[in-house]
């Protein structure tokens, strides 16, 4: 009690008081996510939450959290879906969406210089007003390039600019140093060169891709951006079949004239183009999935107006002689799908509701192995008898799937969703989940990002021991994030 | 109460979009900008309800704090309900409710609730001084014109509102409209109350002014305030109001529309125009008050990044206005509004609400912007532009 006294005084001393609180109102609402609620996951009561305003005060804090053996949960924006900044052993939780200032936006390097409190809305806005735009991302405006992009590895879809958007970080370290990656490693290529990636040997920025925050607090990130084209343009193609749509995405990708690509199942769709209101109506969702063909692939291009024209008519090629047809939709649902097409939009958190209860199974394999996870996941839900949880009919769930870098692979991500209020139907869809990730681990031989402990032990001991082992050194005292589910 | 909002609580994604706004991708809550911890964003309070449902929170005075700074403005509803169909605002204002319920209230509340319980106003002033803002003025008692002209609080005890009630009425003659005042016999429209939670003296208020109107054949109400505006339109519907509300605004818009208001004097002047709460977003009245600016020639008008239905609260609802538990400071929501105001280089920050009017006022001058910007009501500027006296601008 006299240490915890003694260390929130510091604490209190170095962020002012305005910017630290131990009162419980403030810190329940940092104790529980979609995640936790799904697993039963507790947390403990945290001594505080404080919003740092800049790198010192974090590598302040990181070293008061060392000297008295105090854990740490730091959160950039602060959308947390994923059970990932959660104080499961209470201790400090850093708030950083105050840490919002976007440095720089440079049209030379097609790059912007952001804190993790930046939103992808945020970044738009500032890129736009230069011509430039965000990389396209599955997730919602109100996320992070940070915390949910970086750290917890959502998924960009795009093949021409291929997966990683991160090229420099600056990093306090859990022992409290600062590390720069790449060309920021040094201090004049902080000031001046920023911007490249692969300085000084291994790709030290990738150490960081899917870390879920293991290894530091990213205080600093030069992320790429993307010009803005004459003409940017979202088609819509229609599928009867599973199949002959995936064949359609990899003809695609050999083109390599898209912007995006995403194909989806027509219970993602129905999702993105209905009010939360109406996909409680049966009869209003029924109708909907009625007008939908089984799978939408959805296809951005961009360019000067005489390219655009030019790649719309090899795509619908293309698309044609794949077995496909272009998908008329009315305004306001071609607006809707836009919306999640082009990237950080609201909309896409439909996909989530009505009750916003999800479990996500996801899994990166090759092309020709995305059907058979789809009808894997479909035997599982069947076999578990998961429920519609507005019609009790058995559950139809979501699928879309993304090629990375010219389908090398791609991502496969299917969502179950439930009612949080139905308890029974809840333990059912957990059971699933984790018969779902059994066989996506070893059917499939891939998952998204760092998975659970358990699981990260038991099927590739060799590579948990690598990653603690860097863990170990960058983090003696075991002070971030500890006793979490992706805790290493 | 919490108990009846159990599902929306439970269905919360926790997602956050409730402090950002969609498209002008800026911060929409004010308390939470104020305060920045989750618990002052929708995001948290609503934890909270989950806590005290689950016992896991005893509601008091401390926790209330962060339930009593929201300030009503609706933006949280904005970005949640099209994507996740939730209303945080709903289970707020129902938290608020509770606490009221078990008295456990921070003291700046009660102390509101009190004077209104006892005054009839949050001002503390005898209710036979209600109708001196008219004195002085040809407006006419209510006897049976086609409208009432209903000010309010604000614009009966407040020196500003009573510059603009006045000059409304003034501006509502000149157009001809036929309307009368309900002077000393006027009491509050009782939304603040309600706003803070105080169900059953609003329910007072409210019914005790819908049968003065059956008593008065009154058919039509046209309300200085948002506020006022908002209550009578939809919250006194519960009991069958049985009469029309415009805002003010709206009757104006029509008058110049006919040709009855004719603006003629050129103002060369650039205006930016801040929607309040509840007149754009809860009321989604966007429209009327820019049709008047953009009536006025010479006038200027340049959009603030955060408007209509993302516009960004003064701080001022939610009961906020009298109980200012939202907090003063450079990141209060008034202060940070008129920045953004000057910002665009308007010269003017045009308001339709008393409210709004005075928390940017003061604003300004917190901010040392005199020089730089004013805050001016719509009326205010369609009366000079218009030629009628304006009794309420100096």
């Amino acid at each position: 009690m006299e240490n915890q006294t003694a260390l929130l005084k510091k604490l209190k001393d170095l962020v002012g008081e305005a910017h630290i609180s131990t009162h419980k109102a403030d810190l329940l609402p940092y104790m529980r996510d979609s995640y936790t609620n799904l697993m039963n996951r507790e947390a403990a009561l945290p001594d505080c939450v404080l919003m740092p305003r800049s790198t010192e005060e974090i590598q302040q804090i990181v070293l008061l959290a060392n000297e008295y053996k105090v854990p740490v949960y730091p959160r950039s924006f602060g959308v947390n879906i994923a059970g990932s900044a959660i104080p499961y052993q209470g201790g400090i939780v850093l708030d950083l969406k105050a840490m919002n200032q976007i440095f720089e936006v440079n049209e030379d390097t097609l790059t912007a210089t952001i804190e993790p409190g930046v939103c992808w809305g945020q970044l738009r806005k500032a890129a736009r007003k230069k011509a430039m735009d965000i990389i396209p991302i599955i997730g919602p405006y109100q996320t992070s390039p940070v915390g949910n992009y970086l750290l917890t590895n959502i998924t960009a879809y795009s093949s021409r600019y291929s997966m990683d958007r991160a090229v420099t970080l600056e990093v306090v370290l859990p022992n409290g140093e600062i590390l720069r990656t790449g060309s920021q490693a040094t201090e004049i290529g902080a000031e001046v060169n920023p911007y490249f990636r692969y300085s000084y040997g291994p790709d030290l920025t990738g150490l960081f891709r899917g870390s879920m925050g293991n290894y530091g607090i990213i205080t600093k990130m030069v992320i790429r951006l993307r010009p803005l084209a004459e003409v940017e343009k979202n088609l819509y193609f229609a599928f009867k079949e599973l199949k002959p749509a995936l064949k359609a995405i990899q003809r695609i990708e050999r083109l390599e004239i898209s912007r995006t690509v995403m194909l989806q199942n027509k219970h993602f769709t129905v999702h993105c183009l209905l009010s939360p209101e109406d996909l409680k109506d049966p009869a209003a969702k029924e109708e909907a999935l009625r007008s939908l063909p089984d799978f939408v692939l959805a296809v951005g291009i961009g360019g000067k107006a005489r390219q655009a024209a030019l790649y719309e008519e090899m795509l619908g090629e293309e698309i044609r002689s794949s077995g496909g047809e272009t998908l008329s939709l009315p305004d306001a649902f071609k607006q809707s799908l836009d919306e999640v097409q082009e990237g950080a939009g609201q909309k896409i958190l439909r996909m989530f509701a009505p009750f916003s209860g999800y479990a996500a199974v996801i899994g990166c394999v090759p092309i020709t192995s995305a059907e058979n996870v789809y009808r894997r996941v479909q035997e599982i839900v069947a076999k578990f008898d998961l429920k519609d949880s507005i019609t009790d009919d058995p559950l139809q769930h979501e699928l879309l799937v993304v090629p990375y870098d010219r389908c090398s692979s791609v991502y496969v991500e299917q969502e179950l969703l439930y009612d949080p209020l139905d308890i029974d139907n809840m333990e059912k869809v957990k059971a699933c989940l984790r018969e779902c990730y059994k066989v996506i681990v070893t059917e499939y031989g891939a998952v998204h990002t760092i998975p659970n402990r358990r699981l990260l032990e038991r099927v590739v001991p060799g590579y948990a021991a690598i990653l603690r082992g860097i863990k170990t050194m960058v983090d003696p005292n075991g002070i971030l994030l500890p006793g979490g589910p992706y805790s290493i | 109460m919490l108990a009846d909002y159990k599902e929306d609580i439970y269905h919360c994604l926790k997602c956050g979009a409730c402090r950002t706004a969609f498209q002008a991708y800026t911060p929409i809550c004010p308390s939470g900008f104020q305060y920045g911890f989750d618990s002052y964003y929708a995001i948290g309070r609503v934890d909270l309800a989950r806590a005290v449902l689950e016992d896991r929170l005893a509601i008091d005075a401390e926790v209330m704090r962060r339930i009593y700074s929201c300030t009503s403005c609706g933006g949280c509803d904005e970005q949640c309900n099209p994507a996740v169909g939730i209303s945080p605002l709903r289970i707020i204002e129902a938290f608020k409710h509770q606490a009221i319920e078990k008295g456990l209230i921070p003291p700046e509340v009660r102390d509101f609730l009190k004077g209104l319980q006892v005054h009839g106003n949050p001002y503390l002033e005898p209710s036979d001084e209600r109708g001196r803002w008219a004195e002085g003025t040809p407006l006419e008692s209510y006897s049976d014109q086609d409208y009432l002209f209903y000010v309010g609080c604000v614009g009966s005890y407040d020196e500003r509102g009573q510059g603009l009630a006045r000059t409304v009425g003034e501006l509502l003659q000149s157009g001809g409209l036929s309307f009368g005042i309900l002077g000393n016999r006027e009491i509050c429209d009782g939304n603040e109350a309600n706003r803070v939670g105080e169900r059953g003296l609003f329910e007072f208020l409210a019914t005790h002014n819908i049968e003065l109107f059956r008593e008065l054949g009154i058919r039509k109400v046209v309300a200085l305030s948002p506020h006022g505006f908002h209550a009578m339109k939809n919250d006194y519907a519960k009991w069958d109001a049985g009469f029309e509300v415009a805002h003010y605004t709206q009757i104006l818009q029509a008058q110049v529309r006919k040709g009855s208001l004719r603006p003629r004097n050129r103002l060369e002047v650039k205006a930016t125009f801040h929607d309040p709460c509840f007149l754009g977003r809860h009321n989604a009245e966007f429209e009327a008050p820019r049709f008047l600016l953009k009536s006025i020639p010479g006038l200027e008008l340049i959009e603030m990044d955060r408007n209509r239905r993302n516009s960004f609260c003064c701080g001022g609802g939610g009961g906020n206005f009298f109980t200012d538990m939202i907090g003063s400071g450079v990141r209060s929501p008034s202060r940070v509004r008129v920045r953004e105001a000057v910002d665009t280089g308007a010269e003017v920050l045009a308001v339709a609400c008393p409210n709004c009017r005075n928390m940017l006022e003061d604003a300004v001058k917190a901010e040392g912007l005199e020089d730089r910007l004013q805050v001016r009501d719509v009326a205010h500027l369609l009366a000079q532009a218009v030629g009628v006296r304006d009794r309420g601008h100096p």
